[in-house]
């Protein structure tokens, strides 16, 4: 499997993108903003197709129409954003530009699956490189800002009452959120970006009660998934996206299955510590 | 040692939903003291520490609290802070988030020390790794008092953080505030109905209402006559703004 540049180059690509939907994905889920994430793979979907359509690379329309959408719902104020009506005219204007923008381009239905689908077999060494960067950007301002952010993300109130910048902590997480989205749409494409964005995170909250902690479990269930991917796709011909949300949900279940067993018992031993 | 060089309010007038709360409130809070506000709901005491805090613009006067290296360092516990009861993450963690914010993510052995210190002081050290969304009521307010602490603030504002406790947990949390304002010398501003509470903690108290403000020594304030004048003349202004209101 790994004599082939292209599965060398896909187990990097989604390893790297992996590791960081991971950690970022902790505090999608604590603030609220899985909706936010598809949205912002929509918009980026757009913004590839008009790339496409001007002849440029893929990732720079993404980047540009993600950030640009990040800073817009930040400046909003991202409670206006998260109304249900807001999110469904987002969507809607957004997955209409895209298709806008291809059928004006030359390109072929097969490249709107990758974009919609995600290739991660197609994945060139530059592209590895350039995805490698913008991961270690992101990964350093996660690192800078961790202690602010998880203080607003954790007790909003507390954080405000203390004198934290909260607007532009709420604003700086989108854009980076925005950016991170663009990556990973590459890899699993548009409508899965979920798959490796929340449910590692979401499963990795049933595991432990340290964030830091669970930025490392989420990390390591959204690589495994990724790994497990590529092999069963490289040995059955099937999409690779398909088992990464097929192992990402299985794994999603078992950890919910734990988490209530735990309480359960735990409940119990202390019913019976009490009486 | 945490400790105020000056706290005056000057001037202050503040409008929320567009109805004027407080006209021209001017008082001084001593530094190192502990200073009780009470008055009827409505009354603009939590506002009043919302714009000590920062978190409302006054429409004019002054807010001026300067503490020993400048700008003064808060801590503040509310009432109800809305915490998602299926919160993950652990008390430990969340105390933590107070520490002075730097631009590195882990905590350094001063700063670990520093958030035990203060988890033994309001006796939440047994909870360090259950989850904030678990504890209970006088559990999780003794965590947010941590979180206040852990900041080491020059000044501490409680706005009614006792309110949702049993006596024997008001009690508690109340003497442990105390214990702090005399051993550290925090200024303690702390809204309360509890005038039990205020008499026995508050070194002077801040009365507040719509039409008007008074501070004074505890004893003198609580005196049963002056309280129940100062009560009385808004209830019966209430009255007439209600009457006069119907008449309309």
């Amino acid at each position: 499997m790994f004599d082939y540049d292209f599965m060398r180059h896909a187990f990097i690509a989604g390893t790297i993108v992996a590791l960081m939907c991971g950690a970022i994905g902790v505090f999608v889920m604590a603030r609220g903003l899985s909706f936010i994430t598809h949205s912002f793979a929509h918009i980026g979907f757009s913004g590839a197709s008009l790339s496409v359509f001007m002849g440029w690379d893929p990732l720079i329309g993404m980047l540009l129409f993600t950030t640009g959408s990040a800073v817009a719902i930040g400046q909003m104020g991202v409670k206006w954003f998260r109304r249900e009506a807001s999110i469904s005219v987002v969507l809607s204007v957004f997955l209409g530009l895209g298709i806008l923008f291809l059928s004006l381009s030359s390109q072929t239905a097969a490249f709107t699956t990758t974009l919609l689908f995600g290739s991660v077999v197609g994945i060139a060494m530059k592209d590895v490189w350039a995805l490698s960067i913008l991961t270690a950007v992101i990964l350093c301002l996660l690192a800078l800002g961790y202690r602010p952010l998880k203080f607003d993300t954790f007790d909003p109130v507390g954080a405000k009452a203390a004198g934290l910048p909260v607007r532009y902590i709420s604003m700086g997480f989108l854009v980076i959120l925005s950016i991170a989205v663009a990556e990973t749409v590459q890899i699993v494409g548009a409508l899965l970006v979920f798959a490796l964005m929340t449910i590692p995170a979401s499963a990795a909250r049933h595991f432990t009660q340290s964030v830091f902690r669970m930025m490392v479990v989420s990390s390591c269930l959204a690589v495994l998934g990724v790994w497990i991917g590529l092999t069963l796709s490289y040995l059955t011909n099937a999409p690779v996206s398909f088992y990464i949300t097929a192992f990402e949900a299985v794994i999603y279940f078992l950890s919910l299955g734990w988490y209530r067993y735990r309480e359960r018992a735990l409940g119990t031993a202390e019913a019976r510590e009490a009486g | 040692m945490p400790m105020i060089r000056d706290f005056v309010i000057d001037n202050l007038e503040v409008h929320v939903g567009g109805q004027k709360l407080f006209d021209h409130l001017s008082f001084t809070v001593v530094p190192g003291e502990m200073l009780g506000i009470i008055g009827p709901n409505g009354a603009g005491k939590s506002t009043l520490l919302k714009a000590i805090l920062g978190l409302i613009t006054p429409q004019s006067g002054t807010i001026t609290v300067h503490g020993d290296h400048g700008k003064a360092v808060f801590g503040y516990v509310p009432q109800v802070r809305a915490i998602d009861e299926e919160m993950p993450i652990q008390t430990k963690d969340f105390v933590s988030l107070g520490l002075p914010l730097k631009l590195r993510p882990w905590l350094t052995r001063s700063e670990r020390e520093k958030l035990r210190k203060v988890m033994a002081l309001t006796r939440i050290s047994h909870l360090a790794k259950k989850p904030i969304g678990k504890l209970s009521g006088g559990e999780r307010q003794r965590a947010f008092l941590a979180q206040a602490l852990v900041r080491e603030p020059d000044v501490l504002l409680l706005d009614e953080s006792t309110a949702n406790l049993d006596p024997g947990a008001q009690e508690q949390m109340m003497a442990l505030v105390h214990d702090l304002n005399k051993k550290k010398n925090t200024t303690v501003l702390f809204v309360s109905h509890d005038l039990t509470l205020v008499s026995k903690y508050a070194h002077r108290v801040l009365y507040l209402s719509r039409q008007r403000s008074a501070i004074g020594q505890t004893a003198d304030m609580l005196n049963g006559n002056v309280l129940a004048n100062l009560y009385a003349q808004d209830a019966s202004s209430l009255k007439q703004d209600r009457s006069s209101t119907s008449a309309v």
